[in-house]
């Protein structure tokens, strides 16, 4: 094991390495930058191809290119330029290649501010391509060591996949320094809990059954398996069949092969002080939830009875956590509110969902504390100019 | 030439996809053979060649014609995606792109360009009926002045890469493309085989631009006439051999530029770099 003080993009670098990447195309974007300039020096040390890109569609399809070819491969970059990758996602999605994104997000909307976190991106992850038919698998760490680790999964639930994975960082996680740990042994792997899928190849034949299993290798160029690898419709006959009850089987694939194989995430979520059915339910994600953790940990000291959900498997949502009719409070770092509205869709009738929205800087404890006692004693949330609304 | 067509297709072609859904009269084929032809004539294999395509016309009707590997890009990308699997493949496997001049020349001419920038050893093959004709017959960046289409009603008025003195060929050469050739396969079929076999055989960026007739759109909306004849008659009359074009002429056919393998390879330039850091640490 060695340490490092150093900045989350340094921790992504290595944790790609460690689960196999050898290459990785990108195209300069704060704060996702630090990772293109990390992997332009490590991946030639260890035989790995980095690649710069004319634009982020294009480095997200260089990637393609070499999954294609059956390299294990990444992309990383911002909300703006997670726009651009649309046109490449979802072809990776609908041919099923093995990918990995990172989207350190940022201040919204446009260009926004480009160094300051912000959590804009909860629904761009969901739907980050064009027409729907698919589920999306999203990741979202809450510090450099977990982002490293994430990297990891990411390429393990791709592989097992076939499917691009995102992993939703933030600017205060690729551009901050931490304490980081790097195994270098595989035991020290196994000890972190990260697991690795070697890249297979599919033998044939080049189209796949209306099947949720897992494990069906994706086609590769250059096997001279007579692969074919197309955004149109995949079916026994051969490709360009606009027929829809062909493509209904081809569109359950993508969506039942993440949503029927959720025992495979092994990252769902962190809980804290859930055990005793809190008042209260402050639901986060990313960097906000160590405040979070933090705040609700003192509520508990001064006798307030909630609890702390961090999701770390954005998507699929994971539904589960949220059969029991209470008060929840989603903290986020957005204005308009996004993870709230996945929350008001999955709870209980009449449960009451609150809003909590800070963007560019985290909230205090104080902000937590003061909201978490109005919430429970049925109070109004206060306005306080722009920073905050009731929902 | 290979005289009978089916002696290709069956070494080369998924027989359950020819004839293909071209519209009949569409000179889409006659490029597709040259292009078979091309393999045949080096002697290549259908393991040696990994056929990518795009969207629109050229793209779905080639892909999957193509008895070995083959991928369908989103529109315009298949550069990128090329110098992707140029950089996972062997050196000795053969990257063909089978692609429309919308693709190559409209959507996707920036990744045309960084791929013709780094000279990754791919052969774009660009087939150009004049337009976006799989949506219905709309101009493109290289349908002649005054032609009328279904969104150029009173006659094509914009500049455009193939009007007026421009031509895209500059364009290309300039971003460092080592072989570039042009023919119109009606009209100098022969010769478009050796230029597609000197493309294969450059380790390089290699285009050769094959304007073709679309016989339903273009030739339906610009003469009026949908008989093949028509359409293949104004082709002929405005090509002519480069050095001998006559007033009239748009497309100047033969070998526009012949660099090849002049020019270090992107991959190996890549690999080359990556290996000496590997080893050495430094470059």
């Amino acid at each position: 094991m060695k340490r490092f003080l150093e900045t989350g993009n340094f921790a992504i670098a290595e944790g790609a390495i460690l689960a196999g990447c050898r290459f990785f195309a990108g195209y300069p974007i704060t704060p996702a930058t630090e990772l293109a300039e990390s992997m332009s020096l490590r991946l030639p040390q260890v035989g790995g191809v980095y690649l710069q890109a004319e634009d982020e569609c294009a480095a997200m399809h260089l990637c393609i290119g070499a999954s294609l070819g059956g390299m294990k491969a990444m992309t990383a970059t911002s909300g703006p330029g997670f726009i651009l990758y649309a046109d490449p996602y979802g072809w990776a999605l609908g041919c099923e290649m093995p990918l990995v994104v990172l989207n350190s997000g940022r201040v919204g909307p446009v260009s926004g501010i480009t160094g300051a976190p912000g959590q804009g991106e909860f629904y761009n992850t969901r739907y980050p391509t064009q027409v729907g038919n698919f589920e999306s698998v999203v990741l979202a760490p809450n510090s450099a060591q977990e982002a490293m680790g994430m990297v990891v999964e990411a390429f393990y639930l791709s592989e097992r996949l076939r499917m691009p994975v995102t992993v939703l960082a933030d600017q205060l996680i690729t551009d901050g320094w931490e304490d980081i740990s790097i195994p270098e042994t595989e035991a020290e792997m196994k000890e972190m809990g990260l697991r690795v899928w070697p890249r297979k190849y599919n033998p044939g034949p080049d189209f796949y059954p209306a099947t949720d299993a897992l494990d069906i290798p994706p086609v590769q160029m250059g096997k001279n398996t007579g692969g074919l690898c197309s955004d149109w419709t995949p079916t026994e006959q051969g490709y360009d069949i606009e027929e829809v009850e062909d493509h209904h089987k081809h569109a359950y694939r993508l969506i039942f092969k993440v949503r029927n194989n959720r025992q495979l995430f092994n990252h769902h979520y962190e809980k804290k002080y859930m055990d005793d059915d809190p008042d209260l339910v402050v639901v986060s994600y990313g960097t906000p939830s160590r405040v979070v953790n933090t705040a609700v940990g003192r509520a508990r000291s001064q006798g307030m009875k909630v609890g702390s959900l961090r999701l770390i498997n954005l998507w699929p949502f994971p539904e589960e956590h949220f059969t029991r009719k209470t008060k929840y409070l989603a903290v986020e770092l957005n204005w308009d509110g996004q993870l709230v509205r996945e929350i008001q869709r999955t709870v209980p009738k009449d449960s009451e969902v609150h809003f909590l929205g800070i963007c560019g800087d985290l909230p205090t404890n104080q902000d937590l504390l003061e909201t978490f006692d109005r919430i429970l004693k049925d109070q109004p949330l206060q306005r306080k100019g722009w920073e905050w609304e009731a929902w | 030439m290979e005289l009978y067509a089916s002696k290709l297709i069956e070494e080369y072609l998924r027989t359950r996809k020819i004839p293909s859904t071209a519209c009949s009269g569409c000179g889409l084929g006659m490029n597709h053979k040259v292009v078979i032809q091309a393999f045949k004539e080096l002697g290549l294999k259908t393991a040696d060649v990994i056929w990518g395509t795009s969207i629109g016309c050229a793209g779905r009707q080639t892909f999957a014609t193509f008895k070995g590997d083959g991928f369908a890009g989103t529109h315009g990308r298949a550069y990128a995606i090329a110098r992707g699997l140029r950089i996972a493949l062997p050196p000795e496997k053969k990257i063909v792109l089978s692609v429309g001049d919308g693709d190559a020349f409209g959507i996707g001419l920036m990744h045309l360009i960084h791929a013709a920038r780094v000279n990754a050893d791919i052969t774009v093959i660009v087939h150009d009926n004049l337009g976006y004709q799989s949506t219905g017959g709309q101009f493109g960046f290289t349908t002649p002045m005054g032609v009328k289409t279904d969104s150029s009603p009173y006659g094509m008025f914009e500049h455009n890469l193939m009007s007026e003195g421009m031509d895209v060929m500059h364009i290309l050469k300039g971003a460092g493309a080592t072989f570039l050739a042009r023919h119109v396969v009606l009209a100098d079929g022969p010769r478009a085989v050796e230029s597609v076999k000197k493309a294969i055989l450059n380790r390089g960026f290699s285009l050769v631009h094959m304007p073709h007739p679309c016989v339903t759109n273009f030739a339906m909306k610009h003469l009026g006439s949908r008989v093949p004849v028509e359409i293949f008659r104004w082709f002929k009359e405005r090509t002519a051999p480069l050095g001998q074009e006559k007033p009239n002429t748009i497309w100047a056919t033969g070998i526009w530029h012949d660099a090849s393998n002049s020019r270090a390879e992107f991959s190996e330039v890549v690999w080359g770099a990556t290996e000496k850091i590997r080893r050495t640490g430094t470059l």
